[in-house]
């Protein structure tokens, strides 16, 4: 395919530029975005209380699916962002395309703040901000002819006339590896990796500058997927755009992102240059994903697994900092005065009371379970003793396999929970404070880390 | 191989009679999974992976069948036909009946886990009821004794508050936890065999990080044999032992996993292993594998990789070629179905190197899955 053949592509575009190397301008800037969604809560929700009298009180709940996110894209670069699903990345992505109304915050295109334009410029914008979905057998109307669906976008902007439209929307579907007789089919006859490409055809029947893609691989098979993220790689090059690209595969981002910012609940812990990300990562929840990814290699060391428990609700966030439910590296309370060993021991501890991962025991196999190979003093002593006392069998009631999750005996794990939580999660500054983001100085100024341990 | 397999598939194959017309879903398929060992089913969608594990425990319907082919677990035989009086094939005397492969069979020597966790879980009664029930059915033991297991069973699979949560509803549990409800489930009656298809392909990195490291830590404390399905290479290397590959309805390569990595011997695991992205390095340029896997009702002749590979020759639309061992250490079986290794004996280096453009033709005549891809090669 040769370059001359497209040039009435790229020229119309005043916006468009030769240059396949992204220049350091930035094209998108987003500061101190917040998206919080208000819903009915989990407990009453699903039910159905219409016939009730008294009226039942509804409660509203606010999700923070979008928490004080500020970053920047440059021209021509594609960000990668990833984070565990319901993390909110989703969202963002089109709180940036203001497909969603922003809660707080601004968002600059081109120096234009999207967050306070009217309508009517928002529309005309849009033409330069076009998205991709995950999922390709959903996003294209099955009633709809592929060429319809290619125009669809510049029929709304009124691009061109009905002749040149055509012509264009047969260019873009060769130049994404389709067969430009396809534009006459309908979408079900094709396979889930020639979708995503009609799709691709589509956003960039705009001409746009910037593309956000929304897990765009994460339905195809890995060879399909190979082929989708070269032909997306190289209309990058050529039509110089700028991906905003969401995954959840690391692999992916690690090969499609020049930089890569890392989201958990509802905010972006970690960002930076990809090499720097994947080789030396540095907020916990960072290092805790690439350590999950089972290597292709079977002589690498499995080191996977290492976060337990799941992501909580984002009506009701961990104080301070989100991660440290789960982090691996709380930091230890000041006020106790503990040992590296003694620490570990006491956070395991804790952590395995609060979830109940393991099954009722005695005092004696508690210790040795827990405390085998330390000894602790003073007032973490009595605590550990405390809540030691509220769980061991012997203690609470005799007939453990009876007790297994009986009413009384559960109200004295939750107790025991709460004691060493209060104790030893809550006091320490991961809780007390929300870890400022520490921008690192020197040539990589994007670099940032948002825990307590880098600062 | 050893000589005493856990199970033992011989020569399977399994159609689908459709208005389109049939589909071999799984092509004359052979393998064994050991005692205590971890057996990879790896491959793109639509291999025919899910079909060839439910066939395992006969659970093929509808315009399906097994049509042809062994099936052994330990000295039982779950399949087998012999030829009738009438040259009908028919069912062999010694294949377990249907209320024996329910009563002896599924659930207490070999369990499934399927692709959707929904599926296998009732909506309208809790997790801990439905476990519970399970248990006490295949347990035969007092309903107390069976909640108070079925709490420790969800401890076991790492579902924190497991007695609050056996009181919730399968809605109520995200992804994981229900994937993890069924591992429990699969292990309550302490199977020796689990099948487990695609388990944590929807599921988070970190989590699905967890339930591998469960299923390894099972594997060693109860010696549960596993046949895991996926299509992922990342997980094939973490945790399988002996990893076969399939490609439109055939094994093509099968053998221990260090050397389906670091001795491939088959040229689709070849082109696979190249067209991912790795987590552990970048990757610049990936290599794509042209075009798309034919389709089930009209595969191409000879080779089924043919209209796709690289080194295709003339030769390869033409030999079939079946599993054979191509390794070069005694001590290794190492299988592959290409006919570049010389114990095929078909004069692969004499025969001329197929050009795109026959390629592409036997791709068309073959019928791609849709419509035909053209310049996907990039
Ligand atoms: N009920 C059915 N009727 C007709 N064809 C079927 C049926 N079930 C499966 N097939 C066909 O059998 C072949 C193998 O399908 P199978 O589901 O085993 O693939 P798979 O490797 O498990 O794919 P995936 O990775 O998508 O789960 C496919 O061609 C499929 O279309
Ligand atoms: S601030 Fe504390 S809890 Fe948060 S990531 Fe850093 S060490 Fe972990
Ligand atoms: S037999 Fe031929 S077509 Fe098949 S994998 Fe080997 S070289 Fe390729
Ligand atoms: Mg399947």
């Amino acid at each position: 395919m040769s370059g001359d053949e497209l040039t009435d592509l790229t020229a119309s575009t005043p916006n468009s530029h030769g240059s396949t190397r992204p220049d350091n301008s930035e094209l998108v800037r987003v500061d101190g975005l917040k998206k919080y969604f208000n819903v009915d809560s989990g407990l009453l929700s699903g039910l159905d209380f219409r016939f009730e009298y008294p009226p039942v009180r509804f409660e509203r709940e606010t999700v923070k699916a979008v928490d004080d996110v500020s970053f920047d894209i440059r021209r021509g670069e594609t960000l990668g962002l990833v984070g565990e699903s319901g993390c909110g990345k989703s969202t963002l992505a089109r709180t940036v395309l203001r497909l969603l109304k922003p809660t707080e915050g601004d968002i600059y295109f081109e120096g234009e703040n999207l967050a306070d334009i009217g309508r009517e410029e928002l529309r005309s914008m849009r033409r330069n901000m076009q998205m991709i979905f995950q999922d390709p057998q959903s996003s294209l109307d099955p009633r709809m002819k592929v060429g319809r669906i290619v125009e669809e976008p510049m029929k709304a902007h009124d691009m061109l006339d009905t002749e040149g439209r055509r012509e264009r929307a047969k260019e873009l579907l060769n130049r994404v590896g389709l067969d430009p007789e396809h534009y006459y089919r309908y979408p079900h006859s094709f396979s889930g990796g020639q979708r995503q490409r009609i799709n691709l055809a589509r956003a960039l029947s705009v001409n746009p500058d910037f593309v956000v893609c929304d897990e765009p691989v994460a339905s195809l098979d890995v060879s399909i997927q190979a082929q989708v993220l070269n032909t997306m790689a190289e209309l990058q090059e050529e039509f110089g755009l700028t991906y905003l690209f969401i995954a959840h595969d690391l692999s992916v981002i690690r090969h499609i992102s020049d930089r890569v910012a890392i989201m958990y609940l509802g905010e972006i812990v970690e960002m930076g240059e990809k090499e720097e990300i994947f080789e030396n990562p540095k907020h916990p929840y960072t290092k805790a994903l690439l350590d999950s990814i089972p290597v292709p290699d079977p002589r690498a060391s499995g080191a996977h697994g290492v976060l337990k428990g799941e992501v909580p609700s984002a009506t009701n966030p961990p104080s301070g900092c989100r991660f440290r439910t789960r982090c691996p590296s709380l930091i230890a309370p000041d006020s106790f005065n503990l040992t590296e060993e003694q620490w570990e021991a006491v956070r395991a501890f804790m952590r395995a009371v609060e979830r109940q991962t393991f099954d009722p025991l005695e005092e004696s196999a508690i210790r040795n379970r827990f405390f085998e190979d330390v000894q602790l003093y003073g007032e973490a002593a009595a605590v550990i003793d405390e809540a030691i006392d509220l769980i061991a069998l012997d203690s609470a009631r005799a007939d453990g396999v009876e007790l297994n999750g009986s009413g009384e005996y559960s109200e004295q794990w939750k107790d025991a929970a709460e004691i060493l939580l209060d104790a030893f999660a809550r006091t320490s500054v991961c809780a007390a404070q929300h870890p400022a983001k520490d921008v690192e100085a020197g040539e990589d100024s994007d670099r940032f880390v948002a825990c307590h341990l880098h600062r | 191989m050893s000589s005493n397999p856990l199970l033992s598939v011989e020569g399977l194959t399994v159609q689908f009679f459709t208005d389109r017309g049939t589909v071999t879903a799984v092509n004359e398929i052979s393998f064994e999974i050991q005692e205590e060992e971890i057996v990879g089913l790896v491959g793109e969608s639509g291999a025919g992976k899910s079909v060839a594990s439910m066939s395992l425990l006969r659970l093929i319907n509808g315009p399906g069948r097994i049509v042809e082919g062994e099936i052994r677990y330990k000295d039982r035989t779950l399949f087998a036909l012999e030829e009738g009086p009438d040259g009908e094939p028919r069912k062999r005397e010694d294949m377990l009946s249907d209320e024996e492969m329910r009563t002896e069979i599924r659930g207490n020597e070999i369990a499934v886990i399927f692709q959707d966790p929904m599926e296998s879980l009732n909506p309208v009664y809790t997790v801990g009821n439905q476990l519970q029930e399970f248990i006490k059915l295949n347990r035969d033991i007092s309903k107390k004794e069976a909640r108070s297991e079925a709490i420790r069973m969800l401890r076991e699979v790492g579902i924190s508050d497991a007695a609050e949560r056996y009181e919730k509803y399968p809605h109520e549990f995200s992804g994981g936890m229900r994937q993890r409800v069924l591992i429990a489930m699969a292990l309550a009656c302490k199977p020796n065999l689990i099948i487990a298809d695609e388990p944590t392909t929807a599921l988070d990195v970190t989590i699905e990080g967890q339930i591998l490291d469960l299923v390894q830590d099972l594997q060693e404390k109860y010696g549960t044999s596993f046949l895991w399905v996926t299509h992922d290479m990342g997980v094939v290397a973490d945790i399988c032992e002996q990893v076969n590959v399939m490609y439109l309805g055939n094994i093509v390569e099968q053998a221990p996993v260090d050397d389906i990595f670091y001795n491939t011997k088959h040229l689709y695991t070849d082109a696979l292993l190249d067209s991912m992205p790795r987590p552990d390095r970048t990757v610049e340029r990936l290599k794509a594998i042209k075009g798309v896997m034919p389709s089930a009702i009209d595969p191409p002749e000879g080779c089924p990789f043919h209209t796709r590979c690289p080194d295709a020759r003339q030769v390869c639309e033409q030999t079939h070629p079946d599993l054979r061992d191509v390794s070069d250490d005694a001590n290794i079986i190492h299988r592959s179905a290409c006919l570049k290794h010389d114990i095929f004996n078909v004069n692969y280096e004499g025969s001329l190197p197929m050009t795109d453009e026959t390629k592409r033709q036997a791709n068309t005549s073959a019928g791609t899955t849709s419509v035909n891809e053209t310049g996907a090669d990039r």
